[in-house]
This record gives C-alpha cells, structure tokens and sequence, in this order.
C-alpha cells in the first residue's frame, strides 16, 4: 500500500458539519497495517543507529556512574548538609511527571473518547514506562544501601525485624510509583497483543515467529476475546485515571507534608499534576515528530494530533504558570516570615537563574502556541517542546533545593552544587530513557494497529 | 466466490480432525450481517475474527456481557479490606505474630489515622483490580493458548490486517458439512475454507515437555535443601550474603587494626597499630588505688611499695620522686616486647599464677562485718556464681562439674575436677588465699574478681566458711575430719 503523503488536506481546520479525518493519505486497514509493520520489517534509518550508539555510550556511562556509586558510598554526589535532597529527587519528579502523559493519552482521553488519542498512545505509553523506569532508579541508588532495597516494601525480613511506617508520604510513594509502573506495563502490553499478533502472523523468520506468537499468547481476533479485551481495557482506563492522579499527588506529598518553607503548601498536589502533564507532552512531542519524520508516519501521526497536544502544552502550562503566581500571593497573604522569605529567596536569591530559567521556559516560550503557526509546524514545536523540558527539569530544581538550601535558622543555610557524577547521571538516564524507546521502536509497533483502525473513516460511518 | 473447499479432502487422515468451516469477509459491515444470517439459521458454536473490535456485533453473534467488572470489583473490595488490615494490623497493633510494629509516638499523630493510611489503600485496591482485570480478561478468554488450528492456515493471517471470519464449528447441532458451505457462500463469503485440526499439535513438542520435568525437577532442590537444612546444626556461621556494617574500615581505641588503606599500604594510627595511647606508666583510674591489700586481695604486703611495676619503669617513678603508684594491669604494654616482668615475680596479667608463700590474711578484714546479712548475701552471691560447679552444698558436685567429668572420660576435656570445699586440704587454707581463689581462679577455674565486687567475695569467703563449718556433705566421702555437723550456727564463723 502506498503511503503517499496527502499534503493538500488540512485536517486542523474544524468543520462542524464535518469531522476532519484522523488518518490521512487514503489509508485503509492493510496500509495501516503495512506503514507500521514496515517500519519493524525494514532495515533501520541511520538515523536510528547514530542516536542508538550515542544513547547506549550514555546508557554505559550510566553504569559506570552507578558502579562508582555503589562502591564509594553517596558522597559522590553533590548532596550535603542540608542539601541531602538534590540532582536524585528532580530527576525522580521529572521523569515520573513525564510519564504521566503516556497515562493521560492512554487512559484519560480514551474515557473522554478523544479518538485520537489512537495514533499516539502507543507510543506515549512506552514512554510512560520508560520514563518510570529512570525515575525508578534514582530514589533506589539513592537509599545507600542499596541491597537492602526490599526493606521498603512490607515483607517481614529477619534483618529488619520491622514492618515499615504507613503513615510515611515516602512510603506511599514506593507504593504509588510501584503501582503506577505495574498497572501502566499492564495496560500497555494489554493493549499491545493484538498488534504483537498481526506482527507474529507477518514474521518470516522462525525465532520471529516463536517470540511473537509467545507475545501475542495466541490471540485470533475473536469477537467474544474482543469483547472481553475491551471490557478489561475500559477498566484499566478507569482505574488508570486516579492512579495517574494520584502518583503525582504522593509524590507532592513527598513535598508538602514536610514543614519546610516552600515545601509546605496544599497547592502542591493539583499544581504537581497539572505540570507533570505538562511536561509528558512536551516530552511526547519531542519524541514523535522526529520520530513520525523518520518512519514516515505524517499521514497517521498527522498535524491534527501534533496540535492537539500543542493546545494540551498551553493549558497545562497556564496552569503551571498561575500555580507559581499563586505561591507568590499565599507567602504574602499568608503572612508568614519564612514562607514569604523563600519565595523571595527563590527569585531573587543564590539560584535565582534556576527560577528565571523556569518562568521563561515554562510559561512565557509556550505562549507561542497562541499563533497557529507555531503549534503546526512540526520543527518548531520540537524547539519549543525541548524549553518545556528544560524547564519543567528546573522547576523541580528550584522546588527542591532553594527551599533545602535556605530554611528556617540562617546557621544552617547552605549552598548546593552537582558534582560531575550527577550530571552524569541526569544525562545518562536520558541515555537510558533513549536506548529503550528505540528499541521500543526497532522491535515492536510504535503505533496501536487495531485502535487507528477503528477509527478509520470507514469505521466512523459504520 | 474464490476457493471452495473440498469436502472429505484432508480430514480423513487419522491424526486429523475436521473443527469447521472458516468464511472470509472482506468488510466489517458484511461479517455482522453473515453473523446475524448464521444466528438465525440456527447455529450457536460460531465465532468471527477481526483485526479489530466490531462495535455491534456482539448481539449479532449472541455474546452476552462478560462478568468481568463484577469479578474486578469483587477483588478490590477484598484489596480494600486487606489494605486496612496490612495497616492496622503492622502499625497499630502491640504484638504482632512476627515482628514489631511500627508503633511509634510520631509528631503527635495515632497510630490508626485513616486519612494516612488512604494513600496506600487506595494503590493495593488499583493494582489488585489491575491485575485481576489483566489476568481475568485472559483466564475468561482462554487464553494464551498457542496451538490453534486456525493458525495453520495462511489465508487467517490476515484476520489480524485487514480481513474479516467467520468460524462454525463441526460441533454445532446444525453443522452440515455441505450445506453450511452453501450457506456461507451465500451470505456473501469471498472464500470458505475448513479448519482441520492436527492432533499432534495438542501435544507438547517433547523436547519441551522433557525440559519442563527436568526443570520442575531442577525446582524441588532448593527446598528440598532447605527442608535438609531445617533443625540440623553446623559448626560454620550461618552464610551473611550482605555483611552490612559488621567489618569496618576505622580505627577503634581498644583493638589493633584492622588498618585503612589498601592491602599493600596499610595506615595505622600509631606505629604499634593501635588507634589509641596506653596509659602512662603508673597511671591509676580514679578509684581503683586499692592500697589496702588485706582487703582488696586477701593478703597483707610484705614489701613496702605493694607494687608491681614493669621492668625498668619502677626506677623511673621512684627516681622522678613521685609517690608511686600501683599498677594492676599490665595490659598496655606494647605487644611484641617480651613479657612483662614484676618486681614481685608476679605475672597478674592472667591472674592464675600467685605465689604460694603471701602472708594470707586469717581474718576478716575490717571493712567486712560477719553477721546474718553478710552471710546471706554470700549465700545468694555463692548460688549464682559457685554453684554451677561445686555444687549447692559445696562438696564439687555441680552440674558444670559433672558434665566436665563426663566427657574427660571420654576423652573430650581436660578438666580438674571442681575441688569440695569440704576438703580437708581447702579447710585450712586461710581466708585471704579463698578470697584469692575467687579473685584470680585457680586451675581451670577462671577468675571472678572483675564479675563480683570486692564486697560480695568477702561474703561469699563468709559463707563458704560457714559451710565447711556446718560441714553438710554426702555421707559417701565425709571423712570424719573438722566440725561435726550439729556443730554451730553460720553466724558463729570465726
């Protein structure tokens, strides 16, 4: 099937007689089929190999930093009294908040019956693992003694002789993060297996055919399966709503229920959320338009969906962006010294670049979106996606350690600053977050077959 | 009309067997309407296949709605349950059946605060139901099942891309082999083909079946290990995979070593490998002067220093003109010299050697009152420490004692035997040299003076007199010898 790219056809523009078409180029169900199986058929772009070795360099020098770790103990890295908090716990926050898109496009959208959602979940999905994944390792290389992780979870160990403290925030998180992971892998591969079976029935090598007919646990497409499939994705959708929302909300609390100045505050859970979600898109878009550009997916992953989630940037950093006004009001109206001191002390104090670089990339470059231009053009929003990163990173940055560094008593004031190790580490898990999209990418569909066929303009009129 | 099939072609061989008949559709729209056409024909064991979920063919081909949200929230409300009961139970309960709780008084907060313990709650039930949904969608679908017939014939590759099926099974009342075929084409089927299954595909390919026993065997090793391992002892520590902090790099103040650095350039501290100086020669901690001798170990002194001083310290304390002090542990010397000499020819440092010839004090000295309490105390005193092996009466016949015996006779210790305090040669000793005894030990006998204090070993000196006065023995081995039985009070001691 020729995916020719229909170039004519604007499908942001919105008719109310008339819905504009998700899928463009004159697809059907068998040239769906062949632009996304082709891409795990076909040889790999170089492109794909060049990112791939520079993502695996920094995937080894991860290990290497986390070797270094385990041998010489936490003080390789930059944390010190009172900063003990620092490069460990923003890399956490940000990479589980860039997972949260993944969630939203698969669970939230799919029960608000956002149709298309279906070009991009799957991908996102994958990104919300991985995602989880690096923010996973760094609290767990953090904990010191790392072989003795399981003292976390609530499994009677001899060594401990204890049951751990549920009324910890620190605690749920390890529940909240642990769940979060399990039921998005869950989702994920659930919604993978008919795509892994229509992989498996195309394979024509024999290891192909063994992996995938494993993968794909024998599905056939029966209508009854169908049915039961669709009851179960429903339910995971629906229990993937709250989870998303409250991942985010404990891992605020990690945050708010302490008693620092700055750390403090109720707005905290609605305010995290709000930018993790923020931060997922920008995160989905830097990821699919390179990537729908290299694998030729423009008539699948079409502008409509790109502006779709530019528009989702713009609420999301609004949002974020009256969040910070807000705790600007509370410490005045508030009335409190210490709390009207540290947001202070974050503008205008050691690391008021860090607070700068946050307000600049977060809230002012997303405003761009505001002209049509911008959010449909794809290498722009990638330009403008990588400032949201960037400061949606430095946000949890501020958040953590300009409140560390300067709370109540001036005799414990400090001043933080990563060693290389941390840096290190905060480039090596994207190299980590990298190889595994990729190869995410190379083995298995980047795109949901069935779901885009289901919305097919066919199906639509059925 | 494309293929036909061939009826009686294929599944006469015996190791085959007819399933049914698979019709190809090549829309949605024509697979619900066969369906609806096949429902009302009268057949029940049918199922279409289709790359992706049909919205209205569920009533078309009769399936009713499935029952898993019911068996999700049946599961969440037990996850809810156990949640709780996880808190409670390993956070607000004293004794729990393995380990303590977490019951610490924390900011001032209960134990059993609901609003803490939701957060966790609220995840248990959501990975339950997750799973539960995950899992049951598969059990109810039965699936994964990797051996299907449809899979053996190429044209359903496609029932996954872009082509649409319909399966009637044989097994269905109305399944005619002929007419059903008819039937299919029909309804508009752009193919019809049958679905013949290979018997030999039910069975496990045998090089797996042989690696699920070996592995399944490989599997009851280690508890069978384990279950070896149960109530028997060893000799070795048990295996500490992660030794946590036990060995440490530092220094500490009492011990040599164990050096920092790496193997071939070792640090110490100081260059005799301990981390901390010894005392200055002649150094006395506050309150361990103990000059009266008489009744700090039993003996009066014969020579006027009482001191024992290492060799060639005792010049230099009583030159430098200082009043010179005791030194009653040698201890400190540096290791690798020899052996420290007294000036009394004393080695107290293991505290078994004392020379026989000290001039033993006869009485009590004058800090010890005998009377009822003191003998008492040395009563309680003797029967926790002296009891073990000479026995409650003092004749040598504890426990300790016998157990020792034994096994000298069997050759497995060297053991001299717990003396009978009865013993005409003990009888006589004078008080000192028994308080001695009790300070320093004798033989295998090992030395109490750092477990009791100066006080309860006179006491006990008391009430080992009042024995061997009362003279209370086996009659066995009581020599007629000493105070006869009836002979006094323990209180008329001296």
């Amino acid at each position: 099937m020729a995916t020719t790219l229909d170039t004519h056809w604007d499908n942001t523009h919105e008719d109310p007689g008339k819905r504009a078409p998700l899928v463009l180029g004159g697809l059907d169900y068998a040239g769906v089929t062949d632009s996304v199986a082709g891409i795990w058929e076909s040889r790999q772009p170089r492109t794909w190999w060049i990112v791939f070795v520079l993502a695996v360099i920094w995937l080894l020098i991860l290990g290497g930093c986390i070797f270094h770790l385990f041998m010489k103990g936490v003080g390789v890295w930059g944390n010190c009294n009172p900063v003990f908090w620092a490069f460990d716990i923003v890399n956490f926050v940000f990479w589980v908040g860039i997972g949260h898109a993944g969630t939203l496009i698969s669970a939230i959208l799919f029960l608000f019956r956002q149709n298309w959602r279906t070009s991009i979940n799957r991908a996102a999905e994958a990104m919300t693992i991985f995602a989880v994944i690096c923010a996973g390792m760094f609290p767990g290389v953090h904990i010191g003694r790392i072989w003795v992780f399981y003292w976390l979870f609530p499994i009677p160990t001899e060594h401990l002789a204890m049951w751990p403290n549920f009324r910890s925030p620190l605690l749920w998180d390890v529940f909240a993060v642990g769940t979060y992971f399990t039921v998005s892998l869950l989702f994920w591969y659930m919604g993978m297996v008919p795509d892994l079976a229509t992989l498996r029935d195309r394979a024509k090598t024999r290891v192909k055919k063994i992996v995938y007919g494993i993968l794909s646990l024998g599905w056939t497409g029966s209508v009854r399966s169908w049915h039961r499939y669709e009851a179960a994705y429903t339910i995971l959708a629906a229990l993937s709503t709250p989870l998303v929302l409250s991942v985010h909300t404990i891992v605020s609390f990690d945050f708010a229920v302490s008693q620092l100045p700055g750390w403090h505050t109720t707005i905290f859970p609605p305010y995290f959320v709000a930018g993790a979600i923020f931060s997922g898109f920008a995160m989905v878009v830097t990821l699919l338009v390179p990537a729908r550009t290299l694998y030729g997916l423009q008539n699948i992953i079409t502008i409509r969906h790109l502006e779709n989630m530019n528009k989702i940037i713009m609420a999301t950093g609004l949002m974020v962006g009256m969040a910070y006004a807000i705790e600007f009001f509370i410490a005045w109206y508030g009335g409190v010294q210490a709390e009207s001191f540290a947001f202070q002390n974050r503008a205008f104090g050691n690391y008021w670049w860090s607070y700068w670089i946050m307000v600049t990339c977060n809230v002012v470059i997303p405003q761009l979106f505001w002209i049509k231009w911008c959010r449909t053009t794809p290498w722009f929003m990638v330009i403008v996606s990588l400032f949201v990163n960037v400061g949606m990173w430095f946000e949890r940055f501020v958040i953590t350690v300009t409140s560390l560094s300067r709370d109540f008593v001036p005799s414990s004031w400090g001043f933080y600053w990563p060693t290389e190790v941390d840096i290190m580490m905060l480039i090596g898990s994207f190299g980590l977050f990298f190889t595994m999209f990729l190869l995410f990418c190379r083995f298995l569909p980047l795109i949901a077959i069935s779901e885009v066929k289901n919305v097919l303009p066919r199906s639509e009129q059925h | 009309m494309a293929h036909s099939a061939k009826p009686g072609a294929v599944h006469n061989h015996p190791r085959n067997r007819l399933v049914g008949l698979m019709a190809q559709f090549d829309d949605p729209e024509s697979l619900v309407a066969a369906c609806e056409q096949a429902r009302r024909a009268g057949y029940v064991k049918l199922d279409a296949h289709s790359p992706f979920p049909i919205h209205g063919i569920d009533p078309a081909i009769g399936i009713r709605r499935t029952r898993l949200p019911f068996l999700v929230l049946a599961l969440a409300l037990g996850a809810c349950v156990f949640g709780l009961w996880l808190q409670y139970y390993t956070n607000a309960v004293d004794n729990t059946a393995i380990f303590p709780g977490y019951r610490f008084f924390i900011s001032g907060k209960p134990n059993w605060s609901l609003p803490a313990n939701i957060p966790v709650t609220f995840e248990i039930i959501v990975l339950t139901s997750a799973f539960t949904a995950f899992l049951g969608m598969w059990a109810l679908n039965r699936l994964p099942r990797l051996a299907n017939p449809l899979h053996r014939i190429s044209r359903f590759r496609r029932a996954t891309n872009d082509r649409f099926f319909l399966v009637i099974e044989q097994a269905d009342e109305k399944f005619d082999l002929n007419r059903t075929q008819q039937q299919l084409e029909e309804w508009g089927a752009t193919a019809i083909e049958q679905i013949i299954e290979d018997l030999a595909d039910r069975e496990l390919p045998r090089n797996l079946k042989l690696a699920g026993i070996v592995l399944a065997l490989l599997l009851l090793v280690p508890p069978a290990l384990i279950y070896r391992a149960m109530g028997t002892t060893s000799r070795y520590p048990r295996l500490h995979v992660v030794p946590d902090m036990d060995v440490q790099h530092k220094y500490k103040a009492q011990a040599i070593g164990p050096n920092l650095g790496d193997d071939k350039n070792p640090s110490y501290m100081y260059g005799d490998r301990r981390a901390a100086r010894p005392p200055i020669p002649g150094t006395v901690a506050r309150g361990q002067l103990e000059l009266d001798t008489e009744y700090f170990r039993g003996y009066r002194e014969s020579h006027p220093t009482g001191l024992f001083l290492p060799r060639g310290h005792a010049e230099l304390v009583l030159a430098s003109g200082t009043r010179p002090m005791p030194v009653l542990d040698s201890d400190w010397q540096d290791p690798g010299h020899d052996a420290p000499g007294t000036a009394q020819d004393a080695s107290p440092a293991d505290g078994t050697v004392v020379p026989a010839e000290k001039d033993w004090v006869q009485e009590f000295p004058s800090q010890i009152t005998v009377d009822e309490a003191l003998l008492k105390r040395g009563q309680q005193r003797f029967e926790i420490y002296c009891t073990a092996c000479h026995g409650f009466d003092g004749n040598g016949n504890g426990l300790v004692n016998q157990r020792a015996l034994a096994l000298n006779a069997q050759l497995k210790a060297k053991w001299t035997a717990a003396k009978s305090l009865h013993d005409p040669t003990v009888k006589v000793q004078p008080i000192g040299r028994i308080f001695d005894t009790i300070t320093n030990g004798r033989n295998t006998m090992g030395p109490y003076g750092r477990q009791i204090p100066v006080a309860d070993r006179w006491a006990i000196v008391a009430y080992v007199r009042a024995l061997q006065l009362t003279g209370i023995q086996p009659v066995v081995d009581a020599p007629a010898t000493g105070p006869s039985a009836t002979d006094g009070q323990p209180s008329a001691v001296e």
